[in-house]
């Protein structure tokens, strides 16, 4: 097993690696930025490492620089995370290059997978059905294949995935728009400006299987997600089971994932995309070599650490388990607490997350990236947090999930936590019924009318006399600078370890 | 003492007089009540109305209040002058409404401009916003380059009428 391993990443994800390295007594090296620096992740990790200026590209997607500081450290592996440079084929090939061991897959799986064109091919040869579209080499050839296919279609960056840069349109004029701004998001995300049309299924549900495999052709599945609640192709609330997939559905689709996964002999831990339409039929999305954000949710229902076991076949090219010895029990069910003003289009909030208490209680995970005290910063992707919950039955998920958000408060910035706790209250969400476009179909706007109702005249009252009483929390002068950042060492509760930070 | 809240799209009033220690007349709008307030030794605040009891939370943010009653959170916005502002933000969408990247300016200076037309894509958060002109006009400043990384506020474009 490795001695040492660098998490090129940052946020909850890094400080999630990382209780994984030190629980099996791994060193960890953090990177940071100018803006992360003295941030959480990098207090959870045993030795810290500048990497770069504030803005991603010259830190967090710097493969050199990154690389340079996995050297420097002396770690024998490392851990991409998700996002930044985690589906970079060039960084993957980079980190092998300098002897280092990259967990994840071969460059060259990154590289067929991340070519969204390339992943379909792929999938179709092996069997697994994928949504119809058309690849073309100019926007023209593009909305000739669309006119021929039939509207509504979504535009997808080639190189693209995670929905960003996704789009719909309705018709060859919107088309037309849709592909130049898909192309210049293309291009500065991912430095390819190709798009793709597909044909947009109407109300589909979002599945996906997460899969390991050994890279020598052996996968197995630790079962599916059901990621259908969506707000402009993000996902807000994830689970799992999936709790509408019949049993014929989820033989289905755990049985194509292992086949693509063998069939590229795909190596650690990865996604199998697909949506369901309202007949039942399974379509291929996309496959995304990395650890997902959601991946919480199947570690309580399957009992296993699936960064552990992406350390385990890194470090010994074998999967720790076999298929018949992966079980599921319970539900569980995860929101994504974002800094973000949901009362005014889901604002992007920047700020210090000044006063933060996290929920705990019997089987609730949070997966975290801030504390109190935390810079909030506009480089970076605006997740604060992942709040998990696990029961016997998804009702009981759902009621202990609620409850743990009740007790969550984030002060000095806004979140969308109004936004998750008014979501899994919604019949639709108790009941199952509802697809991906449903959030912004029918919950959004009655949600808009509830979140732009008057504070409680309390609230008011609360704030004047906080202020008129001088309450320590209200001392500072009324346009005066938030209250001081708290001394982040202080604040490091469960997370505080030995030979932190150096 | 007389104070104004931004509570949303409204600016609120709150009159509060002291009628003994930790008792106070309360007129919100044109509510009136009696509470009184205890400070608990973690900060919070323990009111006592006529109704009950509740917590409340109050932490300062510059000029913002976050305030958690309970189990609910509301953010208030301590207003200096009554409505200052109000009249700027009315014509709105040729300030960057998010902190992003500016990644393509569609308009020079002298263009005429019709209402609706995109004049600068920014992105933020894996979207492209479009900031589109809010009437039609001439445009008489571009302060926004291509790649150019902004704050929230910051005036983009500058029109005037054609």
């Amino acid at each position: 097993m490795f001695k040492k391993v660098l998490i090129a990443n940052r946020g909850e994800i890094a400080c999630r690696v990382a209780a994984t390295l030190h629980e099996m007594g791994i060193r960890s090296v953090a990177v940071y930025s100018e803006a992360d620096r003295g941030a959480l992740h990098t207090r959870v990790c045993d030795e810290v490492r500048a990497i770069g200026a504030s803005e991603a590209r010259e830190s967090y997607l710097n493969a050199e620089a990154v690389v340079e500081a996995a050297k420097a450290s002396g770690a024998d592996a490392v851990h991409p995370g998700f996002g930044f440079l985690a589906e970079n084929a060039g960084f993957a090939k980079a980190v092998e290059g300098a002897g280092l061991t990259f967990i994840g897959p071969t460059a060259a799986q990154i590289r067929a997978m991340g070519d969204k064109r390339e992943a379909r091919r792929i999938a179709e040869r092996a069997g697994v059905p994928i949504v119809p579209g058309a690849e073309g080499a100019d926007g023209k050839a593009l909305v000739r294949a669309a006119n021929a296919m039939g509207y509504p279609v979504m535009i997808k960056a080639a190189l693209g995935g995670g929905g960003k840069g996704m789009q719909v349109a309705h018709d060859a004029k919107q088309l037309a728009e849709a592909i130049e701004a898909a192309q210049r998001v293309a291009a500065s995300a991912f430095g390819d400006a190709s798009v793709y049309v597909e044909k947009l299924l109407e109300r589909p549900r979002h599945v996906e299987v997460q899969v390991l495999g050994d890279g020598q052709g052996r996968a197995v599945h630790v079962f599916e997600r059901d990621c259908t609640l969506q707000r402009r192709h993000q996902k807000v609330v994830e689970e799992a089971p999936a709790p509408t997939l019949t049993a014929d559905q989820r033989a289905i689709v755990t049985h194509a994932a292992v086949r693509l996964a063998e069939a590229v002999h795909y190596r650690g831990a990865g996604t199998i995309e697909t949506l369901i339409t309202r007949e039942g039929a399974v379509f291929f999305l996309e496959m995304n070599t990395r650890l997902q954000v959601e991946h919480p949710v199947s570690e309580l229902v399957s009992g296993i650490d699936l960064v552990r076991a992406q350390l385990s076949i890194a470090a010994t090219g074998r999967l720790p388990f076999e298929q018949h010895e992966i079980k599921r029990h319970g539900h569980a069910i995860e929101a994504r607490v974002y800094a973000e003003d949901a009362a005014r289009g889901f604002l992007p909030q920047v700020g210090v997350a000044s006063r933060v208490r996290w929920p705990d209680g019997p089987f609730v995970r949070v997966d975290a990236g801030v504390e109190s005290g935390d810079q909030v910063s506009v480089h970076y992707d605006p997740m604060l947090a992942k709040v998990i919950a696990y029961g016997p039955t998804r009702e009981s998920a759902i009621e202990r999930l609620l409850g743990a958000l009740d007790d969550t408060r984030v002060h000095g910035v806004v979140t969308n936590l109004g936004f998750l706790r008014a979501l899994l209250r919604a019949p639709e969400v108790r009941a199952g019924s509802y697809d991906t476009e449903w959030v912004e179909r029918e919950f959004l706007a009655g949600f808009a009318a509830l979140a732009q109702a008057p504070a409680p005249d309390l609230a008011l009252a609360a704030a004047a006399i906080a202020e008129a009483a001088g309450t320590p929390a209200a001392r500072t002068a009324p346009n005066g600078p938030a209250a001081p950042a708290l001394d982040p060492f202080a604040q490091l509760g469960r997370w505080r370890q030995a030979g932190l930070a150096g | 003492m007389k104070t104004f809240w931004r509570d949303g799209a409204r600016v609120r009033e709150v009159e509060l007089l002291a009628v003994a220690p930790g008792r106070w007349r309360v007129c919100v709008d044109q509510a009136e009540f009696e509470l009184s307030s205890e400070t608990m030794p973690d900060g919070r605040l323990r009111l006592q109305g006529d109704a009950g009891v509740v917590v409340a939370e109050v932490t300062p943010d510059g000029s913002r209040r976050f305030v958690r009653l309970g189990v609910l959170d509301f953010v208030l916005e301590r207003e200096v002058a009554v409505r200052k502002g109000a009249a700027a933000a009315q014509d709105g969408g040729l300030e960057a409404p998010m902190p992003g990247v500016i990644t393509k300016v569609m308009v020079v200076v002298g263009d005429d401009v019709t209402k609706g037309q995109p004049l600068v894509a920014l992105e933020a958060m894996k979207m492209e916003h479009l900031i589109r002109a809010p009437r039609p006009g001439r445009v008489k400043k571009v302060a926004a380059s291509p790649g150019q990384m902004v704050q929230a506020g910051v005036a983009l474009v500058e029109l005037e009428p054609a």
